[in-house]
C-alpha cells in the first residue's frame, strides 16, 4: 500500500454513507435500490481497501463506484422493463429522513426526469460541488462532454421548473 | 458554466440537493454483509489450501509410483542383462572345453 495512512473501514463508513447513499438515491429514485447499492459500494471498498492510498482517494473512489453501480442498477432495471421512477417521498423509510423543503422535493423530482448523463453530472456539480474536471474525472468522460451535459442539463432543468414549478420559482 | 456567478434557480438547485442522511441500519447492514463475507473468504481460502496441499500429495505419490517403476524396470534390465552374461560366459568356457578336447583328439589321432 502506497503512504503510511491506515483505512479504518468502519470509521470510512461513519463518514461516507450519507454521501454514497445519497449518490445512488438521486441516480436511481428509489430508496431501496439506493441502499442495496450503497451495501455494495462499500463492500467492494472492503475488498479493495489495500489499494486506497489516502481519505481523499477513499472519498473519491466512493464517489466513482457509487456512480457506476447506480448507472449499472438503471440500465439492469432498463432490461427488465420496470418503471424508471419511483416517487421521491414515498413512505417508504421516510420516517428517518430529514424532508427536503417542498421546492426541494419539486426539483429532486425534476431532475430524475433528466437523461442519467445529464442527471449524473448535475447531481456531481451540486451535490458534491465538484468541478467539471473532477466530474469528468469521476464519470471518466471528457471534459467537454461533462460541460456539455452540465449546461443542457441546467437548461433543461430551468425550462422544466418554468413548466412546472410556476407556483415556487419565479423569473425562470 | 463555472465561470458564471450562481442564480436563484442554482442556489435552489444546491439546497435541494443536500446530501441525505442515510437511512438508520445500513452501517449494520453493510458490517454484518462484510462479517459474512469475510467467512466466506476464510472458508474459501482453506479449500484452496486443502485443495493444494492434496494436489501437492497427489503428485508427490504419483512421481514416486513412477520413479519406483523406472528403477525397477531398470533392475530388471540389470538383472536380464547379467543372466545373458552369466549364459554367454557358460556358453564360452564349453565351447572352449570343447574345442580343447578337439585340438587333444587330433593330437592323439596323429
Amino acid at each position: 500500500m502506497a503512504g503510511n495512512w491506515q483505512p479504518e473501514f468502519e470509521q470510512l463508513v461513519d463518514e461516507h454513507q450519507s454521501m454514497v447513499y445519497s449518490l445512488a438515491l438521486r441516480m436511481t429514485a428509489d430508496r431501496g435500490l439506493a441502499e442495496e447499492i450503497a451495501q455494495d459500494v462499500f463492500l467492494e471498498l472492503d475488498r479493495h481497501l489495500g489499494k486506497i492510498e489516502s481519505p481523499l482517494h477513499a472519498m473519491a473512489w466512493l464517489r466513482r463506484v457509487a456512480m457506476s453501480r447506480s448507472a449499472d442498477a438503471l440500465r439492469r432495471r432498463k432490461v427488465r422493463g420496470m418503471d424508471l421512477w419511483v416517487e421521491m417521498d414515498e413512505s417508504h423509510g421516510a420516517q428517518t429522513e430529514l424532508r427536503p423543503s417542498p421546492l426541494g422535493t419539486r426539483i429532486e423530482s425534476l431532475l430524475s426526469t433528466l437523461p442519467e448523463a445529464q442527471r449524473a453530472a448535475l447531481v456531481l456539480r451540486y451535490q458534491e460541488d465538484l468541478t467539471p474536471e473532477e466530474i469528468a474525472t469521476t464519470l471518466s468522460a471528457p471534459l467537454a462532454t461533462v460541460k456539455s451535459q452540465l449546461q443542457r442539463g441546467l437548461k433543461l432543468l430551468r425550462s422544466k421548473a418554468a413548466i412546472h414549478l410556476k407556483e415556487y420559482v419565479r423569473g425562470i | 458554466m463555472e465561470f458564471e456567478p450562481m442564480d436563484d434557480f442554482e442556489r435552489d438547485l444546491r439546497a435541494a440537493m443536500q446530501r441525505r442522511p442515510a437511512p438508520v441500519g445500513l452501517k449494520r447492514k453493510v458490517m454484518e454483509r462484510r462479517a459474512k463475507e469475510h467467512t466466506i473468504r476464510r472458508h474459501e481460502r482453506v479449500v484452496w489450501w486443502e485443495r493444494l496441499a492434496a494436489s501437492i500429495v497427489l503428485v508427490s505419490v504419483i512421481s514416486g509410483a513412477l520413479a519406483w517403476h523406472n528403477m525397477e524396470e531398470r533392475r530388471k534390465g540389470e538383472e536380464a542383462k547379467q543372466q545373458v552374461f552369466t549364459a554367454l560366459r557358460i556358453t564360452s568356457r564349453a565351447l572352449q572345453q570343447m574345442n580343447e578336447q578337439l585340438t587333444q583328439h587330433g593330437k592323439d589321432g596323429e
